[in-house]
């Protein structure tokens, strides 16, 4: 039935992810650090003028935790559940010096980004000293990065909201060149199947979903009337090379990605790496 | 074995008064075979055009053995003889060329996204509410069955379906909605003289007009959707959404579909658009256009087909290919079959028999019984052999063109294929697309589900040709 199936392709193609615009709600900050009073209230203060956006004045509560208040992830577990916030704000490798090394999360934060509902908020080690320039500053660039953009209202209505007003918002999607190889070349040894066309359809569908999703994005906060700039990045590449050229390019001011998988216990997909590799800005981790 | 054929052969040569011997019992039983191949096409795996075609090169043979076949010249209009062989013009080359120019026309005409834009409009107009989807995607195959042709507005219809109810998350009513769809192609393909293959062949036989067999068939149509739509809704459970949350839900989901997706060029789609318009036109009023009328419909389909093909003239390739081939071989090979069979006055024989049912063709029980036994014969094998030879039978007969017999052998072939799966191809495909879906549909099973909507069907085309033999005006 090849003709079936060839109206059906038209069909599923005209169908468009349609965004979703809601306000993700956030009304209380948890903002766990392992520092002194002191050095937590600076931290506070830092992250409340970055975070302007949420709104000081309307209700929005801040929460601190110092260094004292907890040892273990366990303990940092019981605190949070406790304070129960919209959003986490805290750093790499709390209670360690491992943050003189980029490899890793740390213990704390590797088990609180996949163990706890609410997103979290990475911002830069406040002794590391890699933070660029403006980050922590505002949110005027923000960019939200996925592997598959379309039907991601949480990922875009969290972007959205951390966008300050007149703000950039970059919808990156990068998909795989390497990947995208390999499985051609295993298209290029199926005599049936057109090499170059496949290239060409291939390339040209998996650039396209994304594309109409940014679209649909921007018609719906037109027509919500949020006043931000809405841009769209689809391409080919190599994923973490791409992102970080994207974000010095235009000097991102937070980059948000999904951490959750529904599938697995680890990270989802190319979360890790970026958190890991981009310590230079602030990363909201939904 | 040939000896034996022209010792046994009493049937003697050409057109004369039928005389039947042995020669057309084995002609008869080489057609009952062919029948009988053609109803089991699944099992046998081969293709309707290798099956006819094989049994149109035994018949020439066999015919050419025993002396049957009128060999010699053709002689043209303007009294010409021309050398030809003898299968040639046995074929009507008319039926030949309206099949070929109106596929090439309407594929043409589909890749400028005219009729996915159709169906995406009518699927966002309907709010994603099942019941108001059923009703739109009812009448939209029954108007795609009218203009296209049954399959081709099964494929349009079929897909939507099975990708708009996953969108919307109704995969449950996917069955309901493939099967009344499948029944309503059946339906749809009585408006028009050029909606189904049977219709052709017999209003060309009969000398029925577009318009008059537009006038006829269509308060029928009209009636048997409506009640094939209401039935279908009660029997498969197809209600509205209740809650106005669903409602929301639903018109949210279907405004995702963008009819605009496939039309890569506006002009060609409003061109395809007024092509179409145009093309019905013609065909309708092909009868009373000076100089047209002298080309007659296979000129008309032709001659849109190639205007259609100029919008992509680089690259007509894709086009030829997508031409059923297996269908036309299939006919030109039917058509030879048949020309056999009048020879060897086998169609006479069963000439004799409808006779026997029909009587004078003026009671009501022989066009009725004529109604039901083709619907019955159509349920069982494909309805275009059937067509072809009532049709010829009946011209051979001298029924005139008002006669409501042309209407029985129509209504009958046409309905029949929603008795059985294997009645129809657009059945056959609606079968299909729900094994497509991992739906489980067994030939019982399409049967008793079928069955209730074909019989109603039956019974008020029935009803309807009665009607017809006091309403319409003998000539």
């Amino acid at each position: 039935m090849p003709q079936v199936d060839q109206f059906e392709s038209v069909f599923r193609s005209a169908i468009r992810d349609v965004f979703h615009h809601a306000d993700p709600g956030i009304h209380s900050v948890l903002v766990v650090t392992d520092l002194d009073a002191a050095g937590a209230a600076a931290l506070t203060e830092k992250v409340k003028v970055f975070a302007a956006v949420l709104g000081e004045g309307e209700g929005l509560s801040w929460t601190v935790v110092t260094g004292d208040q907890f040892r273990t992830t366990k303990e940092l577990q019981i605190l949070i559940e406790k304070e129960s916030p919209d959003l986490i704000c805290s750093y790499r490798n709390l209670h360690s010096r491992a943050w003189r090394f980029p490899h890793s999360l740390g213990e704390h934060l590797d088990i609180i980004v996949q163990r706890v509902p609410m997103p979290v908020l990475v911002v830069p080690h406040p002794e590391a000293g890699r933070a660029y320039e403006h980050a922590l500053e505002n949110t005027n660039v923000v960019m939200a990065a996925t592997d598959h953009l379309g039907n991601d209202h949480a990922l875009v209505n969290y972007a959205v909201k951390f966008t300050e007003p007149k703000g950039k918002l970059f919808l990156m999607h990068i998909e795989d060149d390497a990947v995208f190889e390999r499985y051609l070349e295993a298209i290029s040894k199926i005599p049936t199947i057109d090499t170059a066309e496949a290239r060409e359809s291939l390339a040209a569908q998996l650039l396209k979903q994304p594309r109409d999703y940014v679209n649909s994005c921007v018609a719906v906060l037109r027509e919500a009337g949020v006043p931000i700039e809405l841009k769209c990045i689809v391409e080919f590449g190599h994923h973490l090379k791409q992102y970080r050229q994207h974000i010095e390019k235009e000097s991102a001011d937070l980059l948000v990605m999904h951490s959750k998988d529904e599938d697995q216990l680890a990270m989802h997909g190319l979360a890790y790496p970026l958190a890991i590799e981009l310590r230079e800005i602030p990363i909201l981790m939904i | 074995m040939t000896a034996t054929l022209l010792f046994a052969s009493t049937a003697g040569a050409g057109h004369g008064t039928p005389q039947f011997g042995s020669t057309t019992f084995l002609f008869a039983l080489l057609l009952v075979a062919m029948i009988v191949c053609l109803a089991l096409e699944e099992k046998l795996h081969a293709k309707k055009s290798v099956i006819v075609g094989l049994f149109a090169v035994v018949s020439l043979l066999l015919a050419a053995a025993v002396g049957i076949l009128p060999f010699g010249d053709v002689t043209l209009p303007n009294g010409h003889h021309i050398a030809m062989p003898v299968f040639i013009p046995a074929i009507d080359w008319g039926v030949i060329c309206i099949i070929v120019g109106s596929s090439i026309f309407v594929d043409v005409t589909s890749r400028s996204g005219l009729f996915t834009w159709i169906a995406i409009k009518l699927t966002k107009a309907s709010t994603g509410d099942p019941l108001k989807l059923l009703w739109y995607y009812g009448l939209m195959t029954v108007v795609f069955s009218a203009v296209l042709n049954n399959v081709t507005a099964m494929i349009i219809v079929g897909s939507l379906t099975g990708v708009s109810l996953k969108k919307l998350g109704r995969m449950d009513k996917l069955l309901g909605f493939l099967i009344i769809e499948g029944l309503l192609t059946n339906i749809g393909g009585l408006l028009t003289l050029i909606s189904s293959v049977p219709n052709i062949i017999v209003g060309n036989a009969a000398g029925i007009s577009f318009v008059k067999f537009f006038i006829v068939a269509s308060p029928y149509v009209a009636v048997a959707t409506v009640v094939t739509l209401l039935m279908g809704a009660k029997l498969f459970g197809i209600d509205r959404l209740a809650t106005a949350e669903e409602k929301k839900e639903a018109a949210f989901l279907v405004s995702g579909f963008d009819e605009n997706d496939r039309i890569e060029n506006r002009g060609l789609f409003f061109f395809g658009a007024v092509m179409l318009l145009l093309f019905i036109l013609v065909i309708a009023t092909v009868s009373v256009l000076p100089v047209v009328k002298l080309l007659g419909m296979s000129f008309v389909a032709l001659a849109f087909a190639l205007i259609m093909l100029l919008c992509y003239k680089h690259e007509v390739d894709p086009f030829y290919k997508a031409v059923d081939w297996d269908l036309i071989i299939f006919f030109m090979a039917l058509f030879v079959v048949i020309n056999v069979m009048e020879h060897a006055h086998v169609l006479g024989l069963i000439g004799k028999g409808i006779a026997m049912i029909i009587g004078d063709g003026k009671n009501s029980f022989g066009t009725g019984a004529l109604l039901v036994s083709s619907a019955v014969f159509s349920s069982v094998t494909d309805n275009i052999p059937l067509a072809a030879m009532l049709a010829q039978i009946l011209g051979a007969q001298g029924v005139e063109s008002s006669s409501a017999l042309w209407w029985a052998v129509v209504f009958g072939a046409n309905l029949g294929g929603n008795l059985t799966p294997i009645g129809s191809a657009s059945t056959l495909l609606a079968v299909t697309i729900i094994h497509k879906y991992k739906l489980q549909m067994s030939f019982g099973a399409f049967v008793k589900k079928a069955f209730p909507y074909a019989v109603v069907q039956i019974c008020m085309a029935t009803v309807y040709v009665l009607l017809l033999m006091k309403l319409l005006p003998a000539e």
